[in-house]
């Protein structure tokens, strides 16, 4: 009696497990059975480097691949040095209470809804960067970028400190009772150990900014061409999809979309398997 | 010599950056409230209907965002539905009966889950359901149904990670000691693991919580509309605020809307940080009320 | 003899009567005892009429929800003929061959213009055809060869499915290029806000949708507002349809209805588009 309850128990969270994880599977599948005409139509890879010219006929998307891959280098170039800066203070330099508090304030940061940093964005950071530059319309790159960097800048920030804390105490207490201060700690025992695991960070940050919609859809000016300066508008993989959802669905514009799916879908699975390979190779180090 | 600048330079270089990131949110958060505070009152939610009369669903309401919070709320309650039963039962099976080589496959695809842009998901569920339209029933289309499920997509691995980890994290000690005493496994999950994991798996639930209450892409793409009044039936469209306030940013008409978005977004932000300080709390205060420990 | 008389008067006031009838249908007052829901889609243009006709219909009756999305004129026919919507809106007309396979049935109830805007501190407000072309094509980068301050001109567009940006495109620039580094803007809202906020942006938007946050620019010595729409004087015209599936019928039909009657007349009039009869 108990055995057939048990057995019944362990098949259902056997059958919820492989459920959930056929999500991921489905979503792949999904995105290549409805992106297949246009794929088989136009190629593959035709695809990543033609303009979008749904006028002529083309429909490439690599102009929303650049878009993407400006937008969020430009975010990690902005959040990098704040997360690290941060995450020094958080570590070491600053006194308990601060690094306590500054933590927690961190961490409550993350909780803050993307569409909030768009809509702030709009109305004070667009107007602005228009007035500083003198030209174009404020909604470009840079914009998208900076916004986008402080949006990631909390993630990265938990991330560093979480692989400082990791850190064995015995190296720790070695460097003080040789007379390390509070920063030579920092710059010489646990910089060097935490290396990988900031590296971790950076790629997941990396693969957050990329993955990220509205900041672009709203900040970036959505224009189609490939942006020739960070002052010019571009569009992002993300916003593509959400501007061209509404097309027709026999539409090789709309199949296109599914093309976009798919690049970000591999991108993940890459920054993924990336970071897990990663962690292990660093796991089995030590 | 050098390396003492150098190391000057480290803490100067740590605090300015402490200070821009402060100085970011402050200026985030303080526009949005200078600009926004005008508007938080009770005719921002209820529009012109009595507060009442719109609670006990006797009077619609125009001009409010009283159907745009009750389309999030229901929208977040249907989600965590689909997710809370699944998430837990894949978490349990990960930490207690999974072997090795299932359990990195099983990691590894709810790691890509995880990492998975938003918007993809919802493009998953918009063409699920044109799917759905178009093979099964004329009446499927994005609706709150698709979106909640949709939902539950992006916070299952939340779910799941939590459970697994708190569940990995019981000592060694207590997860024997039923088993010694004849328990079945089962018992021994249901009646000694779980009961200890608990304030871990609330805590997940609740960031999933809060990750469904703040999402638009997804539902950007799977039924939210910007008019649509309170969400009637599963299979209806329904405002929710997230998609209020991206609507209300790019197309509003006049001030006044104007206004409605800042109040949206510091109702939105009240939302999420009650729901954060919640689950910081339910992790801290679990933990105290079970082991005492201050 | 007389009560010939009597007759006629009789049939002739019966007959007035009878005529007047069908401006009485398709008033509120027909809704009475309806319920059930009402998908809207389509174009941008519509949603403020859409908007206010739902609210006086769900306010006189309580039992009926409505509900409206955008996304241009390309979804609202697309999404109609699919089924996921009772009423596709659209912002132009329908072409032959999407009729025929949806089996589209056209209700025309305004007509409506499509006029380039630029920011009210603007100082250029009139432009011939060809500059209007060779700006959205690009090859006029900068406001000061108009006359203005010394700024790139910002050029925003509507996005592929959106009838506005049809309309505009075959009618005001002759089918010419839009250069692919224009802004895209998803709605005539979004055009309208967008144009308010940047003082160096140009684009184009539904005449009934201007106000005093953007200035319209005269086009040829004309400028786009409603009279000159309707009077013919302003070219860039095009009316505003709601398209459904098949005949209408039920709550859709009496929807339509009401577009044509005379509350929904007035809102049409008060939203800033000139109602069709």
């Amino acid at each position: 009696m108990k055995k057939y309850g048990e057995l019944v128990a362990e098949r259902s969270f056997l059958l919820s497990a492989l459920a959930s994880s056929s999500i991921t599977v489905a979503i792949l599948a999904f995105m290549v059975f409805m992106g297949l005409p246009l794929m088989k139509q136009a190629g593959f890879y035709q695809l990543l480097v033609k303009p979008w010219a749904p006028y002529q006929g083309t429909f490439g998307i690599y102009p929303m691949i650049v878009g993407t891959g400006c937008i969020s280098l430009l975010s990690l170039v902005v959040a990098f040095p704040l997360s690290l800066g941060c995450s020094f203070l958080i570590a070491t330099i600053a006194p308990k209470p601060v690094s306590k508090g500054l933590r927690r304030l961190i961490e409550l940061m993350t909780g803050i809804p993307t569409v909030i940093y768009g809509f702030v964005g709009i109305f004070l950071l667009v107007p602005y960067i228009r007035e500083l530059f003198r030209s174009g319309s404020g909604l470009c790159v840079l914009t998208a970028a900076l916004v986008l960097g402080i949006m990631i800048t909390p993630t990265m920030t938990l991330f560093f400190c979480d692989s400082f804390d990791r850190i064995p105490r015995s190296y720790l207490t070695a460097a003080e009772a040789l007379g390390a201060s509070r920063t030579q700690k920092l710059l010489y025992v646990i910089l060097p150990c935490a290396k990988m695991g900031m590296l971790n960070g950076v790629i997941l940050a990396l693969g957050r900014a990329v993955g990220d919609t509205l900041v672009a859809l709203m900040l970036a000016g959505n224009s189609v061409r490939v942006p020739g300066s960070v002052l010019e508008p571009a569009r992002t993989l993300t916003a593509h999809i959400a501007l061209v959802i509404a097309a027709d669905y026999e539409s090789p514009e709309f199949r296109s979309i599914f093309a976009c799916g798919i690049v970000l879908y591999l991108f993940t699975m890459m920054v993924t398997f990336l970071v897990r390979y990663l962690s292990f190779a660093e796991g089995r180090r030590d | 010599m050098k390396t003492r600048i150098f190391e000057k330079f480290t803490v100067v270089f740590a605090w300015l950056a402490g200070l821009v990131l402060l100085a970011g949110v402050c200026l985030l958060l303080g526009y949005l409230f200078f600009k926004g505070h005008a508007s938080l009152n009770l005719s921002l939610i209820f529009g012109d209907t009595p507060p009442l009369r719109a609670l006990l669903l006797k009077q619609r309401v125009f001009e409010g965002l009283f159907p745009a919070v009750a389309g999030t709320f229901v929208l977040v309650v249907l989600s965590i539905a689909w997710a809370i039963p699944f998430g837990i039962a894949t978490g349990i099976y990960l930490a207690e009966y999974a072997g090795p080589r299932v359990k990195r496959a099983l990691d590894a695809l709810f790691d890509v889950l995880s990492g998975m842009p938003s918007i993809v998901i919802g493009l998953f569920g918009f063409s699920f359901a044109v799917f759905l339209h178009k093979h099964y029933s004329d009446r499927i289309g994005p609706c709150l149904l698709i979106s909640s499920i949709a939902l539950s997509f992006l916070v299952l691995p939340y779910i799941i990670r939590t459970t697994q980890a708190a569940l990995e994290g019981v000592p060694l000690n207590i997860r024997l000691t039923a088993l010694a005493l004849g328990a079945t496994r089962l018992q021994n999950i249901f009646l000694v693991l779980i009961p200890r994991s608990v304030s871990g798996i609330m805590s997940g639930i609740i960031l999933a919580i809060g990750r469904c209450a703040e999402d638009t892409a997804v539902i950007m793409l799977t039924g939210a509309v910007a008019s649509a009044g309170l969400p009637r039936s599963l299979f209806s469209q329904y405002e929710a605020l997230p998609f209020f306030i991206y609507y209300i940013s790019s197309q509003y008409a006049d001030s006044e809307e104007l206004m409605q978005g800042y109040g949206a977004s510091i109702v939105l932000l009240f939302l999420c940080a009650l729901l954060f300080v919640t689950a910081y709390g339910i992790r801290k205060g679990l933990s105290h009320f079970v082991f005492y420990r201050p | 003899m007389r009560r010939i008389f009597f007759i006629q008067p009789v049939l002739i006031v019966s007959i007035l009567l009878a005529a007047c009838l069908p401006a009485f249908s398709g008033s509120l007052d027909s809704f009475q005892g309806e319920k059930g829901e009402l998908k809207i889609s389509g174009g941008t243009a519509h949603i403020p009429v859409m908007k206010e006709a739902a609210r006086q219909i769900m306010m006189a009756n309580p039992e009926i929800q409505i509900s409206i999305a955008g996304g241009g004129s390309g979804v609202g026919i697309k999404q109609v003929g699919e089924g996921l919507v009772d009423i596709g809106n659209s912002g132009r007309k329908a072409t032959d061959e999407e009729i025929g396979r949806y089996q589209l049935k056209l209700f025309q109830w305004a007509i409506d213009g499509v006029g380039p805007v630029v920011n009210p501190e603007n100082p250029v407000k009139a432009l011939t055809k060809d500059q209007m072309k060779d700006i959205f094509a690009g090859k006029v980068s900068n406001w000061k060869t108009l006359g203005g301050e010394d700024r790139e001109i910002n050029i925003y567009t509507r996005d592929e499915a959106s009838g506005t940006r049809a309309v505009f495109w075959k009618k005001g620039l002759d089918k010419g290029p839009i250069t692919p580094s224009a802004h895209v803007v998803v709605s005539n809202g979004a055009m309208k806000s967008a144009i308010a906020q940047d003082p160096y942006g140009i684009g184009y938007v539904s005449v009934g949708h201007i106000d005093a946050s953007v200035a319209p620019v005269a086009l040829d010595g004309v400028v786009p507002t409603i009279e000159t729409v309707q009077d013919g004087a302003y070219k860039i015209a095009r009316g505003l349809y709601s398209n459904t599936r098949g005949e209408p019928v039920g709550l859709t039909k009496k929807f339509i209805d009401f577009l044509y009657s005379p509350d929904g007349k007035k809102i049409i009039e008060s939203k800033g588009f000139i109602p069709v009869r």
